[in-house]
């Protein structure tokens, strides 16, 4: 780090504060003796005057000397100061600290490939690259041909270059690679420098503002034409008729609930994919979550004649890492599509289990269905909770399956009761299992029933208290 | 990894890795430029893609030649020859993934001709997605020598054939109710015929990173495969 001179400032200082005070002080006083020299004032006046006059000035040039010294010497410390902090500082954990991946990348000769190594990487910069090595090839850390190039210009060019790089994944994630060349290291290898900037918030951001434009004015424009035609029709002939009038307004209100459930859907849907690359970190009590839902959902089911049936454990036996409000809102949308689907009379299965490998998550719950996985978790040692919901609705043909989650897809010839759902319902259960790094997995056949399976990893420190603590409650 | 006593032999493998590393960055880069060229209808990345592919066939040839002469002069045994191997065979693979990367893209030509067809390319959006991830996923199992990965990939290659298959039917729909859009559905269904190839090729890698890491190769016949004949 370069070292200032703390002189050259500082006596700029003092010249600036000390001279003028004198220089004035003495023409003041040299003005007075002059005019009473010239005119015919009284000279001892002018003496007088003149001459506590130059003690002022002295007294002040005195002080601001006196001031610069001591500034001359705070600045010195200050200067000492910073030049120890340099010393001392922790630079392996400042660059650990930082939010950005941070890498450092050593070459030799242009067209030796093995010769590109990251040096240097800092901790998000493992994390997010997944780098398990001190030091190693360079290809394998980044692949992507557009941030190799700008690497290489940084490296022999000594250019400065920049490139979007997208890493792929279930959780994408879209970075802006910074590549600064950094000179010639100890070993006579050129280095480079390359950051990451994560810029997944802004891209989504801009998708999602598109996305929900697309989506709203294509689903809306339903029930608005609905909406205007009966405006028209109660505004023209049926201005007098009473009952066409109930009739009309009920309708109307259906259409206008629909269209504010439609909206709550795209705002959360929206909002959980702003977040999606964000893991939820609370623990949530999944077993109370489930209750809770199955609470709420049970006079709708007795209405409709439909018999609840859980087995999973009691309240606080349970616990996964997630965001309660969504964790709440899978089970909700998975059992009330299961109620929708249902013929009165029905039965509907709900199970929780814990400590489950992923395989064991999507294992067969039904005999001779159909079965899919709709999203799978990246690759871990986790161990999983799953929720399943097994209806004994009319269930679907294969084909249908792998477009579940697709916004607004609907499975043709289905009704799913008198109150149509926004079709956003499995693509919300979707994009939360996928920020919560859970799976989703769905099993049909048709008039036998669909089985949906949400997993959630488990918070790590509980697992052995949750396993294997089952009670059957029920609900009706 | 045993420490060699010879460098430049270590050098030598390494380098085997790290070009079908830079390989493989090449083709995931093709495949996912193919696919935004058919979905946003852009002639000029299909054009690019096309043009990069040249490239992909020259590093093939390079690393076959380099594998071969390191068995030659070398003569690897056990792990050596594994990875010498598998680094031969992966960029096998990943050239095929290219020719295929570049066949989507020349389809995109036709395909731009017609009408936008959006469900279509949202499903096809969808699959290609899948199928990058996986093509991703194994190659960083590769470069980090990380068995598990690689099986993961492995044991899930029946997710891309039941989105190729329900892309089938769609397709079959769309062409029964309009004949206008045969041709354009008829490419798209190459395009997805491909990808599905692609998935395929992953699944390759896969079982060649197996192959390399344990050095057995009995898993090709565990695999739990839906039958496509039955099906149209």
């Amino acid at each position: 780090m370069p070292q200032p001179s703390p002189s050259l400032p500082l006596r700029l200082r003092r010249g600036l504060v000390a001279q003028p005070v004198v220089m004035t002080g003495l023409a003041g006083a040299l003005a007075l003796v002059a005019l009473a020299l010239v005119g015919d004032a009284h000279i001892m006046m002018a003496l007088l005057l003149a001459v506590p006059l130059a003690a002022v000035t002295y007294v002040q040039a005195r002080r601001a000397r006196g001031e610069a010294a001591r500034l001359q010497a705070e600045v010195a410390e200050t200067h000492v100061e910073v030049a120890e902090g340099t010393l001392s500082l922790p630079y392996t954990s400042v660059l650990n600290a930082l939010p950005d991946p941070v890498m450092v990348i050593s070459a030799h000769e242009p067209d030796d490939l093995t010769g590109r190594r990251f040096v240097m990487v800092n901790r998000a910069g493992r994390r997010i690259l997944k780098i398990q090595r001190e030091a190693g090839l360079l290809v394998t850390a980044i692949r992507d041909p557009d941030v190799l190039e700008v690497v290489d210009e940084a490296l022999f060019g000594g250019l400065e270059g920049e490139a979007v790089y997208e890493l792929g994944g279930t959780q994408e994630r879209i970075f802006r690679a910074y590549a600064r060349p950094l000179g010639v290291g100890a070993d006579g290898g050129r280095l480079a420098l390359v950051v990451l900037h994560d810029e997944t918030d802004i891209r989504r951001v801009e998708r999602m503002r598109a996305d929900f434009l697309a989506n709203a004015s294509h689903e809306l424009r339903t029930p608005l034409a609905s909406l205007a035609g009966f405006i028209e029709t109660l505004r023209g002939h049926a201005r007098g008729d009473e009952g066409a009038r109930d009739r009309f307004l009920a309708i109307m209100h259906v259409q206008a609930e629909r269209m504010s459930r439609l909206i709550d859907d795209l705002m959360s849907l929206s909002r959980i994919e702003l977040n999606e690359h964000v893991r939820p970190l609370e623990d949530v009590d999944l077993a109370a979550a489930v209750l809770d839902v199955l609470d709420a959902l049970s006079p709708l089911a007795r209405d409709k004649g439909v018999v609840l049936d859980a087995d999973a454990p009691g309240r606080g036996q349970l616990i996964i890492t997630g965001d309660r409000d969504q964790v709440i809102q899978v089970a909700q949308n998975l059992v009330d599509n299961a109620l929708k689907y249902s013929a009165p009379g029905g039965h509907i299965r709900i199970r929780l289990e814990s400590g489950l490998s992923a395989e064991a998550c999507v294992a067969q719950r039904m005999d001779l269905a159909a079965r899919l996985s709709l999203l799978t978790p990246d690759h871990g040692p986790e161990r999983f909770a799953a929720l399943s919901v097994m209806d004994a609705g009319p269930g679907m043909e294969r084909e249908h399956l792998p477009r579940l989650t697709e916004r607004f897809y609907r499975v043709e010839g289905q009704k799913s009761g008198e109150k149509l759902g926004t079709g956003l319902g499995l693509a919300i259960v979707k994009h939360i299992m996928n920020r919560h790094r859970g799976g989703l997995a769905v099993e049909s056949r048709p008039a036998h029933g669909t089985v949906f399976t949400a997993y959630f990893p488990m918070a790590e420190r509980r697992l052995d208290k949750t396993r294997d603590v089952h009670n059957v409650i029920q609900a009706s | 990894m045993n420490e060699h006593i010879v460098k430049a032999y270590e050098d030598e493998l390494n380098m085997l890795t790290a070009e079908c590393a830079r390989m493989g960055g090449l083709t995931e880069a093709a495949v996912a430029d193919a696919l935004e060229a058919v979905v946003r209808r852009d002639q000029q990345v299909a054009d690019s893609v096309v043009a990069r592919d040249e490239r992909l066939d020259v590093l093939q040839a390079d690393i076959e030649r380099k594998a071969i002469r390191m068995i030659a002069l070398r003569q690897p045994l056990a792990n050596d020859l594994r990875r010498t191997v598998a680094a031969m065979k992966i960029a096998n693979n990943l050239e095929r993934v290219g020719d295929l990367a570049k066949n989507i893209a020349k389809r995109t030509i036709v395909i731009i001709d017609s009408d936008p067809m959006v469900p279509l390319t949202r499903s096809i959006e969808r699959m290609g997605r899948l199928v990058v991830t996986r093509l991703k996923e194994v190659l960083d199992a590769y470069t980090a020598s990380d068995l598990e990965r690689a099986m993961s990939v492995w044991s899930r290659d029946d997710e891309v054939d039941e989105h190729y298959n329900s892309l089938f039917r769609e397709l079959l729909t769309y062409m029964m109710a309009d004949p206008r859009t045969i041709t354009a559905c008829a490419h798209l269904l190459f395009v997805a015929k491909n990808l599905e190839r692609i998935g395929d090729h992953a699944t390759n890698i896969a079982e060649i990173i197996h192959y390399e890491i344990t050095g057995d190769e009995a898993i090709a016949t565990a695999r739990p495969k839906t039958d496509d004949l039955q099906r149209p």
